[in-house]
């Protein structure tokens, strides 16, 4: 039945995934600058998994939320399918990009750095993170919830830079530049076993504790 | 034989809106029409029963299931017409099927393709741009094209055009004439009703006001039409939902002999009631 509610929301995506085309002009440009290729790959399996991970929010759209729950698959199924289609297109998104890394002729990035074991579990921990904490909104609030998220989002990052701008101590700039110093330090330490256990242990957890979640808000959700 | 779907006390409350302690059941081999004006709960039953909607008391069993513990199995056996048949817009309605398909494990995918060509729903049309009726009629492909032992269709006449109306609702009485199937059939177009429904279930602001065979309705109401002036005390006593006008009163009796008796000689006539009167003038005394 998961291989069934699978192939729906890959066929339901399918024309919506188009909308990563842009991004992938842009990956396409990004090939040429260097040291733009790591960042680029994991950009684009973030922004994979997320467009897929709206999934349920483009069901709310469409009002086929309540047909899709007539049948007869359980919602847990359903929550299932929606997190692996998520993976499924985050992995999809990297594969190309390392695929223009190694086939575009203006193309400066090596793509074997690109399959390098920590910068895939780097991929694999950010996209995880993202999933985890859009999918429970996408699934109880659908539509209106993703947006909201996204927007609350926004409005944090501009709040913090407002903040610091008006504490004077250090521009809000900083804030996003430890962001990326933290992503480059977590990628250095990927190297090390004991890293990669707490981080695979982390990113196991929140996935778990956010399909929990998910299943629990499918299944009190009234259509 | 135990009925295919039994409601017992089955209640939900809303703001603004209670479903109470509805009852009802519908055995194997019949048509139950789900009558009440818009907003009584008729929806609110159908969504129950597909489990997409939680009771909050009482029981509701379906082929002597639980709907939202056995989801699936229950869902496996029930084919439904939403009230406004949503699939994907941007997908041709043979990819539709082909996403609905897998999920039954009674899918006959020939029947399917019968339906299709007799409802003369185009196939390879965009859901989206097909009219309301015709994505009623490719809604009512899809739900008789897995052998359902329960058809729970939500308003499905509105928007289709006469001839076709007729047309399913022979269709559905074929379908139960085997004893093994049900339809339950929510509708507010009570002449359709009167043709195809074995039971009848009236629902008014959530509750129950009665649920019984088309016989046993037809024989019990009848409409009591009158000079005003006869009405007195006792003959409105037995009288449901009594309208008084300039030069008219009626009202709905279930006491058709006693009526008549009372009223002997005077100016006035107790004659049979249609489903429209059963509904206005027994909703109206609610």
């Amino acid at each position: 039945m998961l291989r069934n509610a699978l192939r729906k929301d890959l066929l339901l995506n399918a024309r919506h995934l188009w909308g990563i085309l842009p991004w992938f002009l842009w990956v396409a440009y990004a090939m040429s600058e260097p040291d733009a290729g790591r960042i680029t790959a994991v950009g684009a399996a973030f922004i994979g998994a997320l467009m897929a991970a709206t999934i349920a929010a483009r069901e709310d759209k469409l009002r086929t939320t309540a047909t899709l729950a007539s049948l007869p698959v359980s919602r847990r199924t359903l929550v299932e399918a929606r997190y692996l289609v998520a993976y499924i297109v985050g992995a999809a998104t990297y594969l190309v990009v390392v695929v223009m890394a190694a086939a575009l002729p203006w193309s400066v990035q090596r793509a074997a750095e690109l399959v390098e074991a920590r910068t895939l579990l780097l991929t694999l921990t950010l996209a995880s993170m993202a999933i985890a904490l859009l999918m429970p909104v996408v699934i109880r609030y659908g539509l209106l919830g993703v947006m909201v998220f996204l927007g609350a989002f926004q409005l944090l990052g501009v709040g913090v830079m407002v903040a610091f701008e008006f504490l004077g101590s250090r521009s809000g700039v900083g804030v996003f530049s430890a962001i990326e110093r933290g992503i480059v330090a977590l990628h250095r330490g990927l190297g090390q076993p004991v890293v990669i256990l707490e981080t695979a242990a982390v990113v196991a957890l929140a996935t778990w504790l956010s399909f929990r979640l998910s299943v629990f808000l499918a299944w009190r959700r009234e259509l | 034989m135990n009925p295919i779907l039994e409601l017992r006390g089955v209640s939900k409350h809303y703001p603004g809106f209670s479903l109470r302690e509805v009852s009802f059941s519908l055995p194997r081999g019949h048509v139950c029409g789900l009558i009440g004006p818009n907003g009584a709960g008729k929806t609110t039953i159908v969504k129950m029963i597909l489990g997409l909607v939680r009771p909050e008391g009482g029981a509701l069993r379906v082929c002597g299931d639980d709907p939202v513990t056995a989801e699936r199995a229950v869902k496996d056996r029930i084919g439904f017409v939403h009230e406004v048949p949503a699939y994907y817009d941007h997908l041709r309605v043979g990819a539709i099927a082909s996403i609905v398909r897998p999920f039954y494990s009674r899918w006959d995918q020939p029947l399917f393709e019968a339906l299709v060509r007799e409802f003369e729903v185009p196939t390879g049309k965009w859901f989206g741009s097909l009219s309301r009726g015709t994505r009623t009629k490719a809604a009512l492909a899809l739900a008789l094209a897995h052998h359902a032992d329960l058809l729970v269709l939500d308003e499905p006449t509105a928007g289709l055009d006469p001839v076709f109306r007729r047309s399913l609702l022979e269709r559905l009485a074929a379908y139960v004439a085997d004893g093994q199937a049900s339809v339950l059939f929510s509708t507010h177009i009570t002449s359709d009703l009167e043709r195809t429904a074995d039971y009848l279930t009236f629902i008014r602001d959530g509750r129950l006001v009665f649920s019984a065979t088309r016989e046993e309705v037809f024989d019990r109401w009848f409409v009591v039409r009158g000079d005003p002036r006869v009405l007195d005390d006792s003959i409105r006593q037995s009288l449901a939902g009594v309208e008084v006008g300039p030069h008219a009163f009626t009202g709905l009796t279930s006491d058709a002999a006693g009526v008549r008796r009372q009223l002997a000689g005077r100016e006035a006539v107790v004659e049979a009631a249609t489903l429209e009167d059963i509904m206005y003038y027994a909703g109206r005394s609610c």
